[in-house]
């Protein structure tokens, strides 16, 4: 590095990766900035330093120690890792995270510890197998056997199917097709990094009775969750099976009569749907757009509108527009004004016109209105 | 063989505005209260953090339980009220 570092100038992502590539471990998530300081003058800038041989001795079984953890295990405990980290190997699993934050880090962290324990599990074994696999037949299905007895041993299978696939799908694809419906660890099917490779189970299957009842509940469990992860992925997969099954269709095993009732049942159940990997189908829920919309049922409006706003706009239909109002007020406050002011003479005008209207009538309340008259204009 | 609840209903046909956590379909009494604890008081705030989740209903569910104490069915119920809003007005 041409500049000169010191790394209290530098960004705690810039140190982070620094200590990464120096094989440091990192301190804990959402540690201060000053801690990577520190380990980053400890190990690196010491290359630079004079007297870096005392440091040294102190480091160096810290960081050996450090390190023999990751080779063990490949993934140390997702709460010593920073949030790039966890979303890398989430990731890695195949999962795609959203952000990760305070409140949304621990369902993260649980989730990497779920998908690492069997992940571990399964991988160690799958070694194993992989090479028992590459001999004949009959050793295979007899290790398919014993690999049946296990209750978690699917996830080998899907290990050793994998690494197996190449090598023997045409014949297993029969049995695999059987049992397929019957086992299948959804779980592990969305994360399996091997999926390009992923027969469905080319034998997942040597016991096509057996288990059946066990694992027909894990699956039916588990079905809705997988399918919606696995659809996607194993969309291109059924291509390369279906040619698999015709091949072996072909070929003819004996143990083909048994299988061909459970496709068929399959096939009736679900007519419609394609051959996934698994032989498992289950319908994704379509999604409720616009559950405001719902037509007859539940009658709700086109637009989503409050009841308080539908209350005001009935109102508001119903009501004589503010302006006219006002325009009538003003009119009404105009004559009563009108009328006050010019009081006596109106009087005198309604009178002279009564007065002409009942000069047949009796004098006398012509007199008493004369009389009024005379005392209104009297007070003037 | 979705069978709504009235409060699913009553949620899910309106924008939710400033309605309180209890509003939402599955949070009853006790979950609103360990929730607004935790500083999601409105049903807004727990909508945030399905959104954070990137809209995944499991996920969601995780976390509810975590965070409240809820068991699946009412997890379940709450995340699929608020799947179906986003659906609705998002």
């Amino acid at each position: 590095m041409p500049f000169e570092e010191d790394p209290a100038y530098l960004s705690k992502s810039r140190l982070k990766s620094d200590l990464v590539a120096h094989n440091v471990a990192l301190p804990p998530a959402a540690s201060k900035k000053e801690i990577y300081v520190e380990l980053h003058l400890k190990h690196i800038d010491q290359r630079n330093a004079a007297d870096f041989s005392s440091d040294e001795e102190d480091l160096v079984p810290d960081v050996a120690d450090r390190e023999e953890d990751p080779d063990h295990t490949e993934i140390p405990d997702p709460r010593t890792l920073t949030d790039d980290e966890l979303k890398a190997a989430l990731l890695h699993h195949g999962v795609k995270a959203g952000p990760i934050v305070g409140t949304t880090r621990a369902v993260y962290e649980k989730k990497l510890k779920k998908l690492l324990q069997p992940d571990e599990s399964g991988k160690v074994n799958g070694a194993e197998k992989a090479v028992v696999y590459s001999d004949s037949e009959e050793e295979e299905e007899e290790e398919v056997e014993e690999e049946e007895q296990k209750a978690d041993g699917e996830e080998e299978v899907e290990e050793s199917v994998c690494t197996e696939s190449e090598k023997q799908t045409a014949e297993q694809t029969d049995l695999a097709k059987q049992e397929s419906s019957q086992a299948k660890l959804p779980y592990q099917n969305g994360s399996f990094p091997y999926l390009q490779c992923f027969m469905p189970s080319s034998r997942l299957h040597a016991r096509p009775t057996s288990n059946r009842e066990s694992k027909s509940k894990w699956n039916s469990r588990n079905a809705v969750k997988s399918s919606e992860r696995s659809r996607s992925r194993c969309k291109e997969i059924p291509v390369g099976i279906s040619r698999a099954s015709s091949v072996d269709q072909h070929s003819g095993l004996g143990s083909g009569p048994p299988q061909e009732p459970m496709k068929d049942i399959i096939k009736e159940i679900f007519p419609e749907t394609g051959t996934t990997p698994t032989g498992i189908h289950a319908t994704r829920r379509r999604p409720i757009k616009g559950a405001a919309q719902r037509p007859v049922q539940y009658g709700y409006p086109a637009t989503p509108v409050s009841p308080a706003t539908l209350e005001r706009r009935e109102m508001e239909r119903r009501r004589v527009p503010i302006r006219i109002q006002i325009l009538v007020f003003l009119i009404m406050a105009c004559i009563l004004y009108f009328i006050y002011v010019n009081l006596e003479d109106i009087c005198v005008v309604l009178l002279d016109s009564l007065n002409q209207g009942f000069d047949s009538e009796d004098g006398y309340s012509l007199q008493a209105e004369t009389e009024d008259t005379q005392v209104v204009s009297g007070q003037d | 063989m979705s069978t709504t609840s009235q409060k699913h209903r009553d949620f899910v046909g309106e924008p939710m505005g400033d309605k309180p956590v209890t509003a939402l379909s599955g949070i009853g009494d006790t979950l609103g209260r360990k929730l607004e604890e935790q500083g999601f008081d409105k049903a807004s705030v727990v909508l945030g953090q399905f959104l954070l989740l990137k809209k995944d209903t499991d996920m969601f569910s995780d976390w509810l339980k975590d965070a409240s104490g809820a068991n699946s069915r009412q997890a379940d119920s709450c995340a699929q009220c608020l799947r179906e809003w986003c659906d609705a007005f998002l």
